[in-house]
């Protein structure tokens, strides 16, 4: 199996911990992004499958063998760098080309890798080009091309497309999934993008200090997030989260109560927490001029243009939370009700963080599984 | 940072590798140059002639000898007039001629860096003869076109003072040009967009060379200074070898010159090698100043 | 940027003045060389011979065994680069691609050597070249001469320039050292590894205190040396053949700076001491 397990790994530099304890699974062909904010291991993590980095303690497996002494060349893995790495003193074709022939590959075998390569990076004409001599997106796919003729099993990319500009970056991430499509090699992406992960990834494993968050679907990770560092992080704005207190199938923001429907309080008695914090993402907060049942009342803070919705910025005795809204008519000052809806809300133990669950009846609910674009 | 020494983190189990690469450095530089070091060491406590079969030991009386000859003193003290005068020449000198062609001026920068750095390729045995005969007090071109204006060219190669200020100046000669593209390079990069934010501000050229040019590139100043002390001080070994023997009466004798003279000349190995001693102890404490100066990294340069 | 006139025509003049005062002497020796010395001195401001001669360049071939001479120059020189350039560049590389044990403290004691005044070494390093018996030989002008850090400094400094992640595709691509350092690092650091080696040739080549020690027989001077035997004390009456050898010692440097004046520049200004 060409699967990558790893078994408790931990990576220090000194006294400094960067990986703090992984334990998970990369299944055979999938497409893995491994997401996080700056300096959350991800780009470590990715290093120690190649590598090129040596692990502290706990065993990475690749294709059911402990690879922790397996020099990079011995591992069957391409990488595609964030800066390219391309040599600048070779030309395309030679950069392309240049592991291959080390490796003693027949010249044959190479010339139709590289013709293959060539066309499908649409990098025909640019044969004897130095890197120098290319634009951004074209040593992009150069270095794509020179890892893909490697026909490895394990194809790794660090931050591969955050040199690019907007535009150029929706198309390689197109391309990336072509060419995935075409040689399923078990992919480990690693991104700070969102959209990036979103859009690639087959499964997204979300790190935060070290740690993993979360490892789940894109949909999981975005619908059913299981701590509120995941909440918080995917989506844009972030979803909101406020401590409240759970009392009798209510839930209390200050004074201010807020009725959980039947499915919700069962989760709630179930887990037995008292100390709960709400979440909700801002476009899943509908905001009115008038009250409602059920409804919270806050004051306008401050009102965001977001290109194709007005972000609310609320002030909900002393919590503030963002709505989103298609009206740009709020002012500062104003009186105005939230309402939550029931079906996309986030309870977590305030204590652990964690999620407290999500109820079975949701499942049902043909909305959760619908995917939701998220705004950049 | 990390990235660049962890990434070869495997390399770890290849140490004998490293170990193989460095070999030849290594063998060379035991046989001569950390053999030889210690070996002055052992000599400095000796009296010897280089050729009799026996050392005798004296415990410290060479390098009580040197401190005692007023002699010694007089070394020592033209030693420090010529680092005053080389500092002068090959450090202030291609400091501010550094700044202004890369800051200052706009055209000929190539062609300035590249005339200013040639004569470092020159031999200094060249160096001192050409400038022993332009320099002639009596049929050189200097002397000559002095005398238009009815002015005498002092015989320096045989006057106190002048003498170690003319070899200064032939050592400056050959050592300027490399010390000002190091210089230069340094104050090259420093950004741009700094200079020309204090450029907007009005701010006055000397300020700008004064308060960032300066202490942005410390870490190279203190680096040239170091070498213009330490180099430098070698470098005038040869036009004093060449022009004077050290003389007259050892008026232009430093304290590198003297130790070959007590080693080769008069034959005495002890004091040659106390002497060295004295002066490494010197440069020793100079590089430690360096180091703290730079290390502490006031301003690092990037 | 505007820069008034006022403050840079002066300084103009400066770079001019200085750059005269550096390259007459040049000047002077070149027109000196081509002079009788009846020529040289009664017109010494005529930089440029009225009745040229090559009677200098005779008589030192003449009266030194001139080529032999500048043949042995020129091996020094050479087996000296050669020799820096290779052991620099492999300690450059161990220091740059390499974890080991006693790495800093290592590198620290190579490079303090450059702050080790010669007459340190020079009363042991005489007595091993006796020892081994290559006084007043050529081997012996060479061998103490390559204990030099400069090069491992200037090496590793431009190494370090090179992107560690063009060393780790490398790397995946299971290739081993001979194969990075060839087809990798030796190609990107080639700039500073021809000025390091044309700077090496040049130090040689004009290297005269050690020489000046070790030989003794013309037939094995270098050019420094045999340069050394036209001063008498005063200056005396080989005045114009000094300014021959002077020129045959130059050209060589000169023309190699000439020629490879950018690549150097370049190499010194870009890597620079950090």
């Amino acid at each position: 199996m060409k699967e990558i397990r790893f078994e408790n790994v931990w990576k220090s530099y000194g006294k400094t911990e960067v990986v703090k304890g992984l334990n998970f699974t990369i299944k055979e062909g999938e497409r893995l992004i491994l997401l996080g904010p700056s300096g959350c291991g991800k780009s470590t993590t990715l290093r120690m499958i190649a590598g090129l980095e040596e692990i502290t303690s706990g065993e990475l497996y690749m294709n059911d063998r402990v690879v922790n002494d397996v020099p990079s060349g011995k591992r069957d893995v391409a990488m595609v760098f964030q800066n390219y790495a391309l040599y600048p003193h070779m030309n395309v074709v030679d950069n392309i080309t240049y592991g291959l022939r080390v490796q003693k590959v027949p010249r044959s075998e190479t010339r139709n890798r590289l013709d293959a390569a060539l066309k499908m990076l649409k990098l025909e004409g640019y044969e004897n080009r130095l890197p120098k001599d290319l634009s951004g997106g074209q040593r992009q796919r150069v270095a794509l091309a020179r890892a893909v003729v490697k026909k490895s099993n394990y194809f790794l990319l660090d931050e591969p497309l955050s040199n690019l500009d907007a535009q150029l970056r929706v198309s390689a991430r197109k391309e990336l999934v072509k060419i995935h499509e075409l040689y399923r090699q078990t992919i480990v992406y690693v991104t700070h993008d969102q959209i990036e992960a979103m859009t690639v990834g087959d499964r997204i494993a979300l790190m935060n200090e070290g740690k993993l968050q979360m490892l789940d679907t894109p949909e999981n990770v975005y619908h059913r997030p299981a701590n509120i560092f995941t909440a918080k992080f995917i989506g844009s704005p972030p979803t909101n989260v406020v401590e409240v207190t759970y009392l009798d199938g209510k839930i209390m923001f200050g004074n201010q109560s807020f009725q959980l429907s039947p499915m919700w309080v069962k989760q709630v008695e179930q887990s037995k927490t008292s100390k709960v914090a709400f979440g909700i993402r801002p476009e899943h907060l509908e905001i009115n001029k008038t009250a409602n049942k059920n409804t919270l009342k806050g004051t306008v803070k401050y009102v965001e243009n977001q290109g194709n919705s007005y972000g609310v910025y609320v002030d909900l005795q002393g919590d503030e939370v963002i709505a989103l809204s298609e009206s740009k008519y709020w002012s500062q000052g104003e009186t105005v009700y939230l309402k939550p809806f029931m079906n996309h809300i986030h309870l977590f133990n305030c204590e652990t963080t964690n999620s407290i669950g999500y109820p079975a009846e949701l499942d049902q609910e043909e909305t959760t599984l619908e995917r939701v674009l998220i705004h950049e | 940072m990390s990235a660049l020494t962890t990434g070869v983190k495997r390399f770890n189990r290849e140490n004998w590798k490293a170990y193989f690469l460095l070999f030849p450095s290594l063998l060379i530089f035991a046989f001569f140059m950390f053999w030889p070091f210690i070996y002055t060491i052992y000599l400095s406590f000796f009296d010897w002639n280089m050729i009799s079969p026996t050392k005798e030991f004296v415990g410290l009386q060479n390098y009580i000898d040197i401190l005692t000859d007023p002699k010694s003193y007089n070394i020592f003290g033209n030693t420090f007039i010529y680092i005053a005068i080389l500092l002068v020449l090959n450090c202030v000198v291609p400091y501010v001629f550094a700044f202004v062609i890369d800051m200052v001026l706009k055209r000929f920068k190539g062609f300035y860096k590249g005339a200013l750095f040639m004569p470092a390729f020159i031999s200094l045995v060249v160096g001192s003869i050409l400038f022993t005969w332009i320099l002639n007090p009596v049929s050189g071109p200097v002397a000559i076109i002095l005398g238009w204006f009815g002015l005498e060219m002092p015989i320096w190669s045989k006057m106190d003072g002048w003498v170690i200020f003319v070899l200064s100046l032939i050592t400056s000669w050959k050592v300027f040009g490399y010390n000002f593209i190091v210089l230069y390079a340094s104050i090259n990069g420093i950004s741009r967009e700094l200079i020309e934010a204090a450029r907007l501000d009005q701010v006055p050229l000397w300020r700008i060379f004064f308060q960032i040019v300066l202490p942005m590139s410390s870490a190279t100043g203190i680096y040239v200074f170091i070498i213009t002390i330490v180099q430098g001080l070698q470098y005038v070994f040869t036009p004093i070898k060449v022009i004077t023997q050290g003389g007259p009466n050892y008026a232009s004798s430093n304290a590198i010159y003297h130790a070959y003279h007590e080693a080769f000349v008069l034959y005495r190995t002890g004091h040659s090698a106390a002497l060295s001693i004295l002066t490494m102890v010197i440069f020793l404490v100079l590089l430690f100043i360096e180091i703290k100066f730079v290390e502490r990294g006031i301003y690092y340069e990037n | 940027m505007k820069i008034n006139r006022f403050v840079s025509i002066p300084w103009h003049l400066i770079f001019i003045a200085t750059i005269f005062i550096l390259i007459f002497p040049i000047i002077f020796a070149v027109g000196s060389s081509f002079k009788s010395l009846q020529d040289a001195y009664n017109n010494v401001l005529n930089i440029i011979p009225i009745q040229p001669t090559l009677e200098n360049y005779q008589i030192f071939f003449n009266s030194l065994p001139a080529i032999q001479i500048t043949v042995n120059t020129f091996i020094i020189a050479a087996v000296v680069t050669i020799f820096k350039v290779i052991t620099s560049f492999l300690a450059a590389y161990a220091f740059v691609y390499f974890q080991f044990r006693g790495k800093t403290v290592l590198y620290f004691l190579l490079i303090s050597t450059i702050f080790i005044p010669f007459t340190v070494t020079m009363i042991p390093n005489y007595l091993i070249i006796s020892k081994i018996g290559l006084t007043d030989s050529i081997w012996g002008v060479i061998l103490p001469q390559l204990a030099d850090a400069l090069g491992i400094f200037l090496m590793r400094q431009s190494m370090k320039t090179i992107p560690m992640s063009l060393i780790e595709v490398a790397q995946l691509d299971n290739l081993s050292h001979v194969q990075i350092m060839r087809d990798i690092v030796l190609p990107l650091i080639k700039p500073a590894v021809t000025s390091t080696g044309i700077w090496f040739f040049i130090s040689s080549w004009n290297e005269y205190v050690w020489p000046v020690l070790i030989l003794k027989t013309t037939d094995n001077f270098t050019l420094p040396l045999a340069l050394q035997m036209y001063i008498s004390s005063e200056g005396g009456t080989n005045f114009t053949v000094a300014m021959a050898v002077s020129v045959i010692t130059m050209i060589i440097p000169l023309a190699l700076y000439l020629a490879f004046q950018r690549y150097i520049v370049g190499t010194f200004t870009s890597s620079g001491i950090k």
